[in-house]
């Protein structure tokens, strides 16, 4: 009875291969429609080399948050402290450079390093403890908040920060690109590479599809996902750093933001391309549809409160659509 | 031996269910062929038949959940329609199965409740009401915890007491118990034996499904016997013994020819395993796997032998016991460290346990491969042609059919996923592969590719470890099978003496031996 039903629904072949091919590229064609539509209606602001060289200029900051995000998310784990870690950081580089002198490359190493260590945190507890990762990461974000006011008593360090601290990110290089487009665009590049192209990413993939699996196919499950949460704690360090240099100061919340952003990127990156995976690429489409709504918003003058309903709606509706596709497609 | 209350004649009276000529196939496999089965009320019934003989089909016919292809079940005379788990369970039927289900962290009474109707007052569920009625039920089924008990912690026996609890709280005329003692020990089955007993007394029908011929005989006045999907006959009287029950569940059949390759050339033990134990499945297992022979692990389901795999695999850590592997001690922590040793391994479940279902063939070929597969040692980028040549010659090899490099893995067919499993291993040439029911599920012409190269990887010294319920498939495969039973290796069988009637037969009586200890 109930099969009779089913099969009632069902789609021709063309039918499914259309569905099938629109879920991976709604995304993309959403992206490109959003780009047509905002130079149709604002010729002259919107699409310049200046505009679009500055959407991706706004947009280079979450991308590497949500880089590092992508691979806490392949594995199957969730990482909630990237935007405290990023605001921590952001506040530890001014200080580190502020109060302790450090030179500046020595202080961004540091905060790398030391965004790497909060993630082995993040992996150890989840991994040896057996800490749910929402909670491991919730937790450990929330003592972050906690060292971040200790260390800056909650003032923002913003006195005798050095002119080329500010050049990090406000500065340009090759053909006048800026700096965090470049640093984006090599983070970029080494999380794909290394998730697409290198045996770790292969044990990573497989961690992340089906875990008991790759146990047993002689893969260290808790290695991988230990590497996963260092990476992403070093994206968000990275982030939180240019984010400091770009303010010109170290504020205890000013990267909580990023963590919606980031996982609204990811998101609608699993919807791109591929099946619900998350995926590198997937998350710089994310991001960039992101980022152009953002600054059409802006363009057009709508109010703030437009720019969290656009956000979320995207996010919805554009997963919600793929997943829908995909549905259709397989039924 | 049998209860004086059960020679009553009440064998006459009408049956209350009836399950007439039904027929079930799954896939182009025959599960079940025209069997038939009637229950009388108040007696209990026995079930048997070996692995794959159809019984758990025919169980979940009655339960409702898997409809027949043919043939009806009768209820108090009359036909049911359309069956389902609500109606079965509204009819009177109640099933108890292997694994216990309970929700753990709710008490007794709560999990003997669970979507049941229940009292209530003003509203809200009247515990102390439903408690009053249930008490009595339970005592004289003799469940020991208190009602208000966290079912978690409490011991199997004591689950099957709340399970015939929740039976009679659902007012059941036919409870059907599958395998129930196979977690208990002598003393709890005796207390469910005397259980039992006083159901069939109170007219409530049993039908006990075991391996333990033992209990059958002690407590059934009929026994029904499958082999093969079919029914072979129903036993009663005089006709009821060990011996016409063993003839009946083996069945007369001519043994296959053995045209086996004779063993590899390598010498030596590979593995050797002393005092090997895990609590409650494995205990004080010993043997030695040779280098360049095919080892078979035969028993019944649930003799320890998957347990015993992934303890050798590193996946379990064992509480006592020694390996060494080349002679050397050998305790892998992981089962990465074990297939760094060069120990391989095809897990029973392989799309939960086996398979990235979701990645591609190239990805899944090449997990347990991937220094072959890098540009180098210092550069560990996935090289491309390496990868392709890689998974090109195992689709070659295998066979592998409706695959390509980037297919993903879970669109091939069961029997194409299997060889993806297998085919992993081909690469990094195990020394020793361990594989759990690698034909199950697979079709007749994957299953002769399978066992050709499985054959094959013993001429390069590999020592194969097969396990497999199937009794066909040892004597076509191995040298030498031991059989399991309870946890323990009971039997070795080689040569001239390797037939399917004889693992059969070993396994009915390492049951047999180790069931009373």
């Amino acid at each position: 009875m109930s099969e009779n039903v089913i099969s009632t629904r069902r789609l021709s072949p063309a039918a499914k291969a259309a569905l099938g091919v629109f879920a991976r590229y709604a995304t993309i064609i959403g992206l490109a429609l959003m780009i047509v539509a905002f130079s149709a209606l604002s010729p002259d602001a919107f699409p310049t080399f200046n505009n679009f060289i500055n959407v991706l200029n706004q947009a280079s900051l979450a991308m590497i948050i949500s880089g590092g995000l992508t691979l806490a998310l392949v594995i199957g784990e969730m990482d909630l402290s990237v935007g405290y870690a990023a605001s921590l950081h952001g506040v530890l580089v001014t200080g580190l450079i502020v109060r302790s002198g450090l030179p500046i490359p020595v202080a961004l190493a540091v905060v790398i390093a030391l965004g790497g260590l909060v993630g082995a945190a993040n992996g150890l507890i989840v991994t040896k403890l057996r800490v749910n990762s929402v909670i491991a990461t919730l937790g450990v974000g929330t003592i972050l908040v906690g060292l971040s006011f200790a260390y800056s008593s909650g003032a923002p360090i913003v006195a005798g920060v050095p002119e080329t601290f500010l050049q990090l990110a406000l500065g340009r290089w090759l053909f006048g690109i800026p700096n965090p487009i470049i640093v984006m665009a090599l983070v970029v590049l080494i999380l794909w590479v290394l998730v697409e192209r290198t045996a770790i990413g292969q044990e990573i993939q497989a961690v992340g599809g089906n875990q008991a699996a790759a146990r047993l196919a002689g893969i260290s499950v808790d290695r991988i996902k230990i590497l996963a949460f260092v990476i992403s704690g070093m994206c968000a360090a990275l982030t939180g750093a240019l984010l400091a240099s770009r303010l010109g100061s170290g504020t205890t919340s000013a990267a909580d933001s990023y963590l919606l952003t980031a996982f609204a990127a990811v998101f609608l990156g699993s919807a791109t391309l591929r099946d619900g995976e998350f995926h590198v690429l997937g998350t710089l489409v994310g991001t960039l549809i992101i980022a152009f709504g953002f600054n059409g918003l802006n363009i057009f003058g709508a109010p703030t409160f437009s720019q969290y309903v656009f956000q979320g709606a995207t996010l919805i509706i554009a997963v919600g659509l793929s997943s829908l596709g995909r549905m259709l497609a397989e039924s | 031996m049998n209860d004086a209350a059960l020679e009553t004649g009440t064998l006459q009276a009408p049956p209350f269910v009836v399950a007439e000529a039904i027929s079930k196939a799954y896939g182009g496999a025959q599960a079940l062929k025209a069997v038939s089965l009637s229950i009388v009320p108040g007696e209990v019934h026995g079930l048997v038949g070996a692995n794959g003989a159809g019984k758990s089909t025919l169980i979940r016919i009655l339960a409702g959940l898997t409809q027949p292809d043919s043939g009806q079940i009768v209820v108090d005379g009359r036909r049911i329609a359309a069956n389902s788990p609500h109606v079965a369970s509204e009819l009177g039927m109640t099933f108890i199965h292997q694994e216990l289900a309970f929700i753990p962290g709710m008490t007794v009474l709560e999990n003997i409740m669970l979507g049941l109707p229940k009292k209530t007052r003003f509203g809200l569920v009247d515990w102390p009401a439903i408690a009053r009625e249930v008490a009595p039920i339970a005592n004289r089924v003799g469940v020991r915890a208190p009602l208000t008990a966290n079912v978690k912690g409490l011991s199997t026996a004591e689950n099957w007491l709340i399970n015939i609890t929740r039976a009679l709280v659902r007012k059941a005329r036919l409870i059907v118990m599958d395998e129930p003692t196979a977690a208990l020990a002598t003393a709890e089955s005796e207390r469910l034996f005397g259980i039992i007993r006083e159901l069939s007394k109170s007219g409530i029908a049993v039908l006990y499904v075991s391996h333990r011929l033992d209990e059958i005989l002690e407590l059934c006045r009929r026994v029904t016997v499958f082999r093969d999907g079919r029914l072979i006959g129903e036993l009663t009287g005089a006709g009821l013994s060990r011996q016409a029950l063993v003839e009946s569940i083996v069945g007369g059949a001519v043994e296959p020819s053995r045209n086996r390759a004779v063993a590899g050339a390598a010498e030596g033990v590979a593995i050797s395993v002393r005092r090997m134990s895990r609590a409650p499945k494995v205990k004080s297992v010993s043997f030695d796997l040779k280098k360049g022979e095919v080892l078979g692990l035969g028993g019944l389901v649930g003799a320890g032998r998957s347990e015993l795999a992934r303890i050798l695999f590193g996946a379990d850590r064992p509480d006592s016991g020694e390996m060494t592997l080349d002679g050397k001690p050998f305790a892998p922590r992981s089962p990465a460290q074990a297939v760094k040793a060069k120990i391989g391994f095809v897990p029973e479940e392989r799309r939960a346990e086996g398979l990235i279902l979701s990645k591609s063939v190239g990805l899944n070929l090449g997990l347990a491969n991937l220094d072959s597969i890098v540009v180098s040692q210092m550069l560990p980028l996935i090289s491309g042609r390496r990868r392709d040549a890689l998974v090109e010659r195992t689709i070659k090899a295998f066979a592998i059919r409706g695959a390509g490099i980037d297919t993903p893995v879970g669109r091939l067919s069961g029997g194409n996923q299997q060889k993806v499993v297998i085919g992993r291993w081909l690469q990094s040439k195990p020394k020793v592969l361990i594989l759990d029911e690698p034909t199950r599920g697979v079709d007749v012409g994957a299953r002769a590719e399978i066992h050709r190269f499985i054959r094959g990887l013993t001429h390069a010294g590999t020592a194969v470890l097969v396990i497999s319920s199937d009794p066909e498939e040892l004597p076509d495969l191995c040298d030498r099978v031991l059989i399991m039973a309870e946890g323990r290796i009971v039997g070795e069988l080689a040569g001239d003496a390797l037939t399917r009637h004889a693992i059969i037969a070993a396994s009915y009586a390492g049951v047999q031996e180790h069931g009373a200890t």
